[in-house]
């Protein structure tokens, strides 16, 4: 399913900010937000896992319904599980299109990667003590 | 021991009524504050000590080495990028630009992925703007776009706006008009008054909607723009132009949608066409506690407010070009420093996947996810808890942090200076 991805804050990604190898962290971060009827298109439900795709990568979150959400966006907080799918494309602003990304949405069962997995992907390691 | 009129350093608003109880080097208790405020004090976990990456794990490393061989990357790039100063003071900034201008670098600041845009659109047309404290007393109708006080300036509302008891707005609740703009329908927008709800990428054409409708010329205005019914927001206009003092405040909806800078231009001009009518003022939500102060520090020592390159031994200024994503994305810098900021966890994937493949040193208090993209990193004390020195305000009202506990850690300020003062010994006068 083709939708654009909005980010944004939320209480619980700023209490966790500086606490990004936690558990915490990781479920709001990897939260993605859809809409209620998109989510019966896609055939799953609350708590299932959805690979997100865009032209940069893939990564795989966890669906959560929200009727805020208008069918055909999908909603993160910021942080580096939405950034692992933006483009760095800035149209000569030096501003990604951090609300304005185009993304396809389908089913999984692979997992939720951590941070630290995730900063692995590109290139990092992590520092887990 | 109880402290009174504590300043949280977390968010824009820097709320400054805080009291904290504390014992030794602990707080044990946050009252007034907001959940991000409690957070930010009470569970303010540390990197214990600098480490450096190998290329087996992570080592500690004493202080004194982890600035030498800082001073030593930075000396020996040709292209350096110094980037984050939104979570520290001003005098840490401040020391950043003479670091930048020493070295030929490049200096940015966090604002270059939340209000540049912002700053790009009032150097355009102005900022007609007040303090906070002018909105508390006077506001009679206020307006958020493209933001979510609710979630990310926990007391905004209540300090300013929604809930705040004013001068001339004793009975806030019920003189005040609410209308909250956004794609989505958040929690901010379930206690509006008025919720517009626009399609993504729709602002500048609802804006432009409501700059002609204020001008008189809402027949020409189609019956929906945006997805935003005309009735609606002929209502709004009339809102506006009936107020006896409105207040608009932005966010990211604005700045990071299509337009960017051009939304936000198109957003100071309806605030200057509502000008016709009565008093209208606009200001950006600003998100990390001292963001506002690190365009503060650059503009009076480089003359630019972020996005500043020493390169030519001058300072110049070309957002998107001279910003940091470009600058990470096009792969041009060959190394590092991050301070007081998470651009692993901020940027897109690939300007983050280049931090990775150069030498990135990161001065910051907390294991992050530039920790992993980094070669070193040196924990330092956090502004506003261990260390004292002046935030910006979003309303750009300069304000004095405190240092509530002494952790044991050094200032950020100390750290930078003495990586300026070893880069100033080797490259000589």
């Amino acid at each position: 399913m083709n939708c654009i991805l909005n980010t944004g804050r939320s209480v619980s990604q700023g209490v966790y900010v500086e606490h990004k190898g936690s558990e915490e962290y990781r479920s709001v971060a990897s939260a993605c937000l859809l809409n209620t009827v998109d989510m019966l298109v896609l055939g799953i439900e609350d708590g299932a896992r959805v690979r997100i795709s865009s032209p940069v990568g893939q990564v795989v979150l966890t669906a959560r319904s929200s009727d805020g959400v208008a069918r055909g966006e999908i909603f993160m907080t910021i942080g580096p599980y939405a950034n692992h799918i933006i483009s760095s494309e800035t149209h000569g602003t030096g501003m990604p299109d951090f609300k304005n990304q185009k993304v396809n949405v389908e089913a999984t069962d692979e997992p939720v990667l951590s941070v630290g997995e995730l900063m692995e992907e590109i290139g990092g390691m992590r520092y887990d003590r | 021991m109880i402290v009174n009129d504590v300043v949280c350093p977390f968010c824009g608003c820097l709320c400054d009524d805080l009291e904290l109880e504390v014992e030794g080097n602990r707080i044990l208790r946050v009252q007034n504050g907001c959940s991000l405020s409690e957070a930010t004090f009470m569970n303010d976990a540390r990197l214990p000590a600098p480490i450096r990456r190998t290329t087996s794990g992570w080592e500690e490393i004493p202080y004194e080495e982890a600035v030498k061989e800082t001073a030593d990357i930075l000396r020996d790039a040709d292209r350096p990028l110094l980037y984050g100063w939104s979570s520290t003071h001003g005098e840490t900034q401040s020391v950043g630009v003479h670091i930048a201008e020493r070295i030929g670098a490049v200096i940015d600041n966090t604002s270059t992925v939340c209000h540049g845009p912002s700053i790009l659109a009032i150097q355009e047309v102005g900022h007609p703007g007040c303090t906070l404290g002018q909105v508390k007393n006077r506001a009679d109708v206020i307006i958020y776009w493209g933001c979510n006080p609710i979630e990310a300036h926990p007391r905004h509302m209540s300090r300013y706006t929604t809930f705040a008891t004013g001068f001339f707005v004793p009975d806030a609740q019920r003189e005040r008009t609410i209308i909250v703009v956004d794609t989505r329908r958040n929690d901010s927008g379930g206690i509006a008054d008025e919720f517009v709800q626009i399609e993504p990428g729709g602002d500048y054409a609802v804006l432009s909607a409501l700059r002609a409708i204020v001008r008189g010329k809402e027949s020409i205005i189609p019956q929906k723009v945006a997805g935003i019914a005309k009735e609606q927001l002929i209502r709004i206009a009339g809102i506006c132009t009936n107020a006896k003092f409105g207040a608009i405040f932005f966010g990211l909806g604005l700045t990071m949608s299509r337009g960017k800078y051009k939304n936000v231009r198109n957003a100071i001009e309806l605030t200057d066409e509502l000008n016709r009518h009565t008093k209208f003022v606009i200001s950006p939500m600003r998100g990390h506690g001292n963001v506002y102060g690190s365009n503060e520090v650059f503009t009076w020592m480089t003359g630019y407010p972020f996005a500043v390159d020493f390169a030519r031994g001058i300072a110049f200024y070309n957002p998107g070009e001279t910003t940091a994503v470009d600058i990470l994305r096009r792969g041009e810098c060959d190394a590092a420093l991050i301070v007081a900021s998470d651009p692993g966890a901020n940027f897109p994937r690939a300007a983050a996947e280049h931090l990775a493949k150069i030498p990135t040193v990161l001065v910051d208090p907390h294991v992050n996810a530039t920790t992993p993209l980094s070669r070193i990193q040196i924990p330092c004390t956090a502004a506003g808890i261990d260390a004292a020195g002046t935030a910006y305000r979003m309303d750009g009202v300069p304000i004095r942090l405190r240092k509530v506990i002494d952790r044991g850690y050094p200032d950020d300020a100390e750290i930078l200076k003495k990586i300026y003062d070893r880069l100033n010994g080797e490259l000589g006068p």
